[in-house]
């Protein structure tokens, strides 16, 4: 494959809602899952000066048709942003969605077929229609939703044999990183505890955050003084041992959207478009691995393809969100994209290198813990971050030095890895 | 069969229309027998089976059985009460990382071994295992399980 784009592409405008309960938060509570997907929209539009008319084909993704029974196709979605009679598509790659809908619409872009498309994602993973209603909604069971969810993994041999998304993820992962680095299991948990912190750091700092307490903070809610003292507790227990929950994803509500559009187009629009430099995706079922659990061939093919694209190294990279639905795998995969030395990807976060004001910054919004995890949203939420890092418009968690080059990586369960590269223009 | 298996397998009555590799291979685990697929163009295995040889594509491939005997590499546990209704009497369960004699990796359910820090510590420090693979018999599937040898 010759793996290029023959034009630029930019993203001209970027919008993400809060993620997090519809039944609870206040910025999504009240609200039907059109109309979060519409807030989404509209901020990306407006971000781009433009009004859903001027696009030529919106791109909509959704993987849970159980928790938000409209598939949130295209042309249920148009009306609610003003986009009828336009070209388009449902589509999904499950929790790659909108950065895989980024890259359809630059190749549809790069092609010449169309000028401009807008690619939303909107997902419900906390809550789901009540009954028959058009506009009640309930909470689902945390099983439930990962039922659901698990129908994105082989359904013929390793779901009805007791799959296990936990262990699979999570604890064999982390037993794998630490024999091949002879990390003890007792400096893997502080390893994870420092990085549960940072991102909870960067949640705390994130209006549209899941998770907007520190965890010292949940800790002092559990009646801990000590927050290495609240991790260890039966309040944090192990869902795949080694790891614990707060490693792992929380569940959210949310949306997310983005305007693309050839690179002068997008300069016209937007004074601070963010060039689509690179992409690279690449699928596989499972075994996710083999021998080394650490090392996912179809994230290094994704992510050599991106780099390939975008014309550049590890060296390059000044901003990186790996998939982080399972800490320890988010960090193994930023150690084989190089922008993390090999075994000591959690002994930089042990010291702060991973906060937003340290030398390798990741994840600012909170990744998949903290600002938690909307599916098809959530790829989309962690370009909007990057974006907004690379425009200097982050707040209160800015890095102190914009970012000219960043790469986003996403696993699409179960699995798309895909590697999205962006530049400053 | 496994020694914790607690439910019975159904007994069933032999279809006479052509089967799904699917139903193939549980039909085999049933019998206590692990079937793949060894291409005949690259030598390798599918395990369970499909339509094609999952590592050089050919649809040239014979039917075969493996041996169940393999390493266990890496074990953990999952959560309760579990997402698959299926699996609810005996989560949770300790699930595990296995490499075949065959050279094939497997993760399946692991028994015989309790899904507690201090359990799992002890097998993590020993490892990697010897486990021979057997089967769990569910209200309504044999599942792949393995025991440590």
């Amino acid at each position: 494959m010759r793996n290029r784009l023959s034009e630029k592409v930019a993203i001209a405008g970027v919008g993400c809602t809060r993620f997090g309960n519809m039944l609870e938060a206040p910025e999504l509570k009240g609200k039907s899952i059109q109309e979060i997907a519409a807030d989404a929209a509209r901020e990306a539009l407006e971000d781009a000066h433009i009004t859903a008319q001027d696009i030529d084909a919106v791109y909509v993704g959704n993987a849970m048709v159980h928790s938000s029974q409209t598939p949130a196709t295209q042309t249920q979605i148009a009306k609610w942003i003003g986009a009828q009679f336009k070209a388009g598509m449902h589509f999904e790659a499950q929790c790659s969605t909108t950065n895989v809908g980024a890259a359809l619409a630059a190749q549809a872009i790069a092609s010449g077929v169309y000028d401009r498309v807008l690619v939303i994602g909107v997902e419900t993973t906390r809550t789901r229609v009540k009954g028959y209603s058009p506009y009640e909604r309930e909470a689902i069971p945390a099983q439930q939703t990962w039922l659901w969810t698990d129908m994105a993994v082989n359904q013929a041999y390793s779901v009805p044999q007791g799959y296990d998304i936990f262990s699979t993820y999570n604890g064999l992962l982390a037993l794998g990183y630490c024999r091949k680095y002879g990390i003890s299991v007792d400096d893997f948990d502080r390893g994870m505890f420092e990085l549960c912190r940072t991102r909870r750091l960067h949640g705390s700092m994130n209006p549209k955050a899941n998770e907007q307490e520190t965890l010292e903070q949940v800790a002092t809610r559990y009646g801990f003084d000590d927050a290495w003292e609240f991790w260890r507790s039966p309040e944090n227990p192990f869902c795949a041992w080694p790891s614990r929950v707060r490693s792992l994803v929380t569940t959210a509500d949310g949306a997310s959207a983005m305007v693309l559009a050839r690179a002068g187009d997008a300069k016209a629009m937007n004074p601070q478009p963010v060039e689509l430099k690179g992409f690279g995706i690449c699928h596989s079922d499972l075994p996710w691995y083999t021998d080394d659990p650490t090392f996912w061939k179809f994230d290094k093919i994704a992510t050599d393809q991106a780099f390939a694209m975008a014309g550049i190294t590890a060296a390059d990279l000044d901003y990186v969100h790996t998939h982080d639905c399972s800490h320890i795998s988010g960090i193994c995969t930023a150690e084989m994209m190089g922008y993390l030395e090999a075994g000591k990807g959690l002994q930089a976060a042990c010291e702060g290198r991973l906060r937003f004001d340290g030398d390798r910054p990741m994840s600012t919004h909170g990744g998949r813990h903290a600002f938690g995890h909307a599916w098809a949203a959530s790829a989309g939420s962690d370009t909007y971050e990057a974006v907004l890092q690379m425009r200097g418009k982050a707040g209160k968690r800015q890095m102190p030095k914009r970012p000219e080059i960043a790469a986003i990586h996403t696993h699409g369960y179960a699995m798309v890895g895909t590697t999205i590269v962006l530049g400053a223009m | 069969m496994c020694a914790q298996a607690t439910q019975r397998v159904e007994a069933r009555a032999p279809a006479a229309e052509a089967k799904s590799y699917v139903e193939q291979y549980y039909d085999a685990l049933r019998d206590g027998r692990f079937l793949a697929h060894k291409c005949r163009k690259c030598g390798r295995y599918t395990f369970p089976p499909t339509t094609c040889c999952e590592h050089c594509g050919s649809w040239d491939f014979e039917a075969a059985y493996l041996s169940g005997r393999g390493m266990l590499l890496y074990a953990s546990h999952g959560i309760a009460p579990p997402p698959h209704p299926r699996f609810a009497g005996i989560a949770p369960y300790v699930y595990g990382q296995i490499m075949l004699d065959e050279g094939v990796a497997v993760q399946a359910i692991v028994r015989g071994v309790e899904a507690t820090p201090q359990a799992l510590r002890a097998i993590f420090e020993r490892g990697p295992l010897p486990v021979n693979a057997c089967v769990m018999s569910m209200t309504d599937l044999p599942v792949l399980a393995f025991e440590l040898a």
